[in-house]
């Protein structure tokens, strides 16, 4: 039982995989087009784009950091990428820009947050606002339909398997080998456990922290390129919010806000469970306004356990220690 | 054995620093042999942290010479010269593997392509060296204060393994995990690696160490063999003097009980009891982590704890804070900056913010403060801080006037029951002086005062008694006239180990 406890919380990404897979399971009991192989597919397409943000977000999250101007960054790469199209037709040219852009983006935020040293959640609000305004600027608040061809990143497929999904696949083993087997995956963590120590250690606390936004800003340029192919065109205002949806998916998924400690996997798990639930209540036929409902009710379920369960820990240490002044006679 | 033939691995001579003019250490002067064991001793503020730093290269002397394995340097390079410090506050990341924490300055393998196995086997290597039993996958968080302490010394070690400063390495372990922590330091000893030791616990002092050196206020007053010095001989020289000679009044107490605790006990203390009377002031001394805030706190509400407190002869059945106020106890806390001052608020406010309510103008409702400024400039007067004016930022005060703000705030209730914990710490010797003298006039004018402080002398010269705390417990009490400085410090910081032997 002990050692069942161990791996369960220092794999934490588990519990949301089990909830996952029991909420399938569930789903597969109530509806018989649940466990349908074109379901489940599509399940995994339309988590893809939050999925594949969130492994940036958790980059940024085990840091201790966060980004709430991602969806701007969405919306305005995507407008980049709309607009350049438009006028160019060259599509080398708009991936380049719109790619380039979401990094650059990215390194404005990192840079803000290093140089100035004012907390990332008011530094990307204000980067938040800046970005939004940028793509209404750029656009003037158009729909600008992009080329049929664009589909093929959103609902073609390659050796049978959907581009989104494969995408997905890539940026999730590029994020696993980057936390796991390299250096600067190390140096994430480590400032996300106490940025002080960190530098104390001579670690490059500054180069890393504007790395883990560059990384945010990429992502997000992909999952823009994803969503821009699958509605087909610009819509004003595409992806503002989102960033919400990505930071619900990387805490369901385990890794702390206050960082150090988080894993990739549990993030993209994360993402998909959150897909599941609106599929469930699709599938029940439930009404669309009580979705966001259900999603912030989980969450808050999550956050909650969480917490409770740390306070459980912290408690029994305390408790320890008691029993050990106890133990010691106060006879001198 | 250490092994006098070699030179000796760090020769310091007439070692000084000093701080924008403030000599804080001075004529520090010894030699570390391999394989030897050096205790660096002193009270709280002697300067033992500022010697510390300047050993391992933190800082720079202000003056003396410094030898590396007999080469003069001006300044020591830790890594260069083989020299690591384990200071008081780990400095592990928690969420990493052991494996991890030792190897994150330098990571075998590629830069994109670390080598995780190799590290484990550097870091296995070195906890083997050190003959401890460690999963080095195991996250730090997982392992215990002893186990983390361990891991911390096996980290120094890998990248500079000739001398070990260990500050204070057995505050937060148990006994078992103490006795782990002294087999490795043998060990070390055999290897030929040498120690700085710097403890409170003179047991370990005595029990591990080969030489020692003693600082008080800042100079060092004694150092050579620990074989040839009783220990009470040690323990006079830090303190310096054996019985206090007090040049302030501080009346006689009454017979009358103000407060008084019966059988206290929560997680961080145990079966703590004591009373005071009024006009009495009780001292409370013992080394940091003995539980001495924590109880204080308790008898103010601020922790939960359980046992009796009984306020002028009532049993208080409900400790709250606001509770406690209404009983007219006051607690003025150790730390400042953190939990006492608004910073960023003017002086006034903070003199009034214990008891605001008094201001509250009733002409309209709850609206606007009347009488605020008044108050607060009688105060200022009364405790002599000096301070351009009322509106001043609290946060540009120099330590001593902060301190008196603060006390200001907590007298304008007009206590009769006052706890201060630390009540000088880090202020100067003339705010030191103000504030003594008024601990001195509130006893005399009836109110009973407990005092928490890590600074003895203080203890010995404003209170009527003395009791001592140690690991959670009340270990013994004085009374002025049998106040005794070299008891007093022996109690307090012996440990577990010396009362089971």
């Amino acid at each position: 039982m002990d050692r069942f406890k161990q791996t369960f919380s220092s794999k934490k990404w588990l519990a949301i995989a089990l909830a996952t897979l029991a909420l399938g399971i569930a789903l597969s009991l109530v509806s018989t087009a649940f466990l349908t192989f074109s379901n489940i597919q599509s399940v995994l397409v339309q988590a893809s784009v939050t999925a594949i943000m969130a492994v940036g977000m958790t980059f940024i999250i085990l840091t201790g950091g966060i980004d709430i101007s991602m969806g701007a960054i969405l919306f305005f790469t995507s407008s980049l990428f709309a607009k350049i199209m438009v006028e160019t037709g060259s599509y080398s040219m708009a991936f380049t820009a719109a790619i380039g852009c979401a990094c650059l983006l990215g390194a404005v935020n990192g840079l803000l947050v290093v140089r100035f040293k004012i907390i990332p959640l008011i530094t990307t609000l204000a980067t938040y606002t800046m970005y939004r305004g940028m793509a209404i600027h750029l656009t003037g608040a158009q729909n600008i339909p992009v080329p049929r061809e664009m589909g093929f990143l959103g609902n073609g497929k390659l050796m049978g398997i959907p581009v989104p999904i494969l995408l997905l696949a890539i940026v999730f083993v590029l994020g696993l080998y980057l936390l796991n087997k390299t250096r600067f995956g190390l140096y994430v963590k480590a400032i996300g456990n106490s940025e002080q120590s960190a530098r104390e250690t001579n670690l490059p606390v500054n180069w890393v922290t504007i790395l883990v936004y560059v990384i945010g800003g990429l992502t997000t340029g992909i999952a823009a390129l994803i969503l821009l192919a699958r509605v087909g065109g610009l819509q004003s205002g595409i992806g503002i919010g989102i960033e919400f949806t990505v930071i619900a998916a990387v805490v369901l998924g385990g890794t702390k806000l206050s960082g150090g400690s988080g894993t990739i996997v549990g993030s993209v798990i994360g993402a998909v469970f959150l897909v599941l639930i609106d599929n469930g209540l699709n599938l029940l036929n439930a009404s669309p306004y009580i979705y966001d409902i259900v999603k912030g009710v989980v969450l808050l379920a999550a956050v909650i356990i969480d917490k409770v369960s740390f306070e459980r820990q912290a408690k029994h240490l305390l408790e320890q220690k008691a029993l050990r002044i106890k133990s010691t006679s106060g006879v001198a | 054995m250490p092994d006098l033939q070699a030179a000796p691995i760090l020769s310091v001579k007439n070692l000084r620093k000093s701080f924008s003019g403030k000599t804080v250490v001075d004529d520090v002067s010894f030699d570390v042999y391999p394989g030897e064991i050096v205790a660096l001793v002193g009270e709280n503020g002697a300067g033992k942290s500022t010697t510390k730093n300047m050993l391992c290269g933190l800082l720079q002397p202000s003056s003396g010479e410094i030898f590396v394995a007999g080469a003069p340097v001006t300044q020591i390079k830790g890594l260069e010269h083989g020299i690591s410090a384990v200071h008081q506050e780990l400095s592990l990341f928690q969420s990493l593997s052991v494996a991890e924490n030792m190897c994150i300055t330098d990571l075998p393998g590629a830069k994109a392509n670390v080598d995780w196995k190799q590290a484990d086997r550097v870091a296995q290597e070195q906890l083997d060296f050190l003959g401890i039993e460690i999963d080095t996958k195991a996250s730090v968080e997982s392992l215990g204060a002893g186990k983390q302490q361990v891991v911390e010394i096996a980290k120094a070690l890998l990248h500079a393994d000739k001398l070990l400063i260990l500050d204070e390495p057995t505050t937060s372990l148990t006994a078992p995990e103490r006795e782990k922590l002294f087999v490795i330091m043998d060990r070390l000893r055999e290897k030929g690696v040498a120690i700085i030791f710097i403890s409170h616990f003179m047991d370990e002092v005595y029990r591990m160490s080969d030489k020692f050196i003693v600082l008080r206020d800042g100079k060092q007053v004694g150092n050579g063999y620990l074989k040839n010095v009783p220990r009470s001989k040690l323990e006079e020289m830090m303190v310096g003097r054996t019985i206090a000679e007090s040049s302030i009044d501080i009346g006689i107490p009454t017979d009358v009980e103000a407060v008084r605790v019966q059988s206290l006990s929560s997680y961080d203390f145990h079966d703590v009891s004591f009373k005071v009377n009024k006009g009495e002031i009780l001292g409370i001394a013992g080394l940091m982590g003995a539980g001495r805030t924590e109880v204080v706190e308790s008898l103010f509400g601020i922790r939960k704890s359980e046992g009796e407190i009984y306020i002028h002869g009532q049993r208080v059945n409900k400790v709250s804070i606001a509770a406690m106020k209404k009983l007219g106890l006051c607690y003025v806390t150790e730390d400042r900056r953190g939990k006492g001052l608004f910073g960023i608020r003017p002086v006034k406010e903070n003199i009034s913010a214990a008891d605001i309510l008094r201001f509250v103008s009733r002409r309209i409702k709850g609206f606007g403060f009347r009488g605020e400024s008044v108050e607060a400039q009688k105060i200022v007067k009364k405790m002599n801080v000096a301070i351009p004016h009322i509106d001043s930022q609290v946060n540009n005060l120099s330590g001593g006037n902060q301190q008196k703000v603060m006390l200001g705030r907590w007298l304008a209730t007009q206590p009769n029951i006052c706890i201060l914990d630390e009540p000088t710490k880090g202020v100067d010797i003339g705010a030191k002086f103000d504030i003594h003298n008024m601990i001195a006039a509130l006893a005399k004018s009836g109110v009973a005062v407990i005092i928490v402080s890590s600074d003895l002398p203080e203890l010995l010269e404003v209170s009527h008694r003395i009791t001592i705390m140690r690991t959670g417990h009340m270990v013994g009490e004085f009374q002025r006239d049998q106040f005794d400085s070299v008891k007093i410090i022996s109690l307090a910081a012996s440990s577990a180990f010396e009362q089971a032997h």
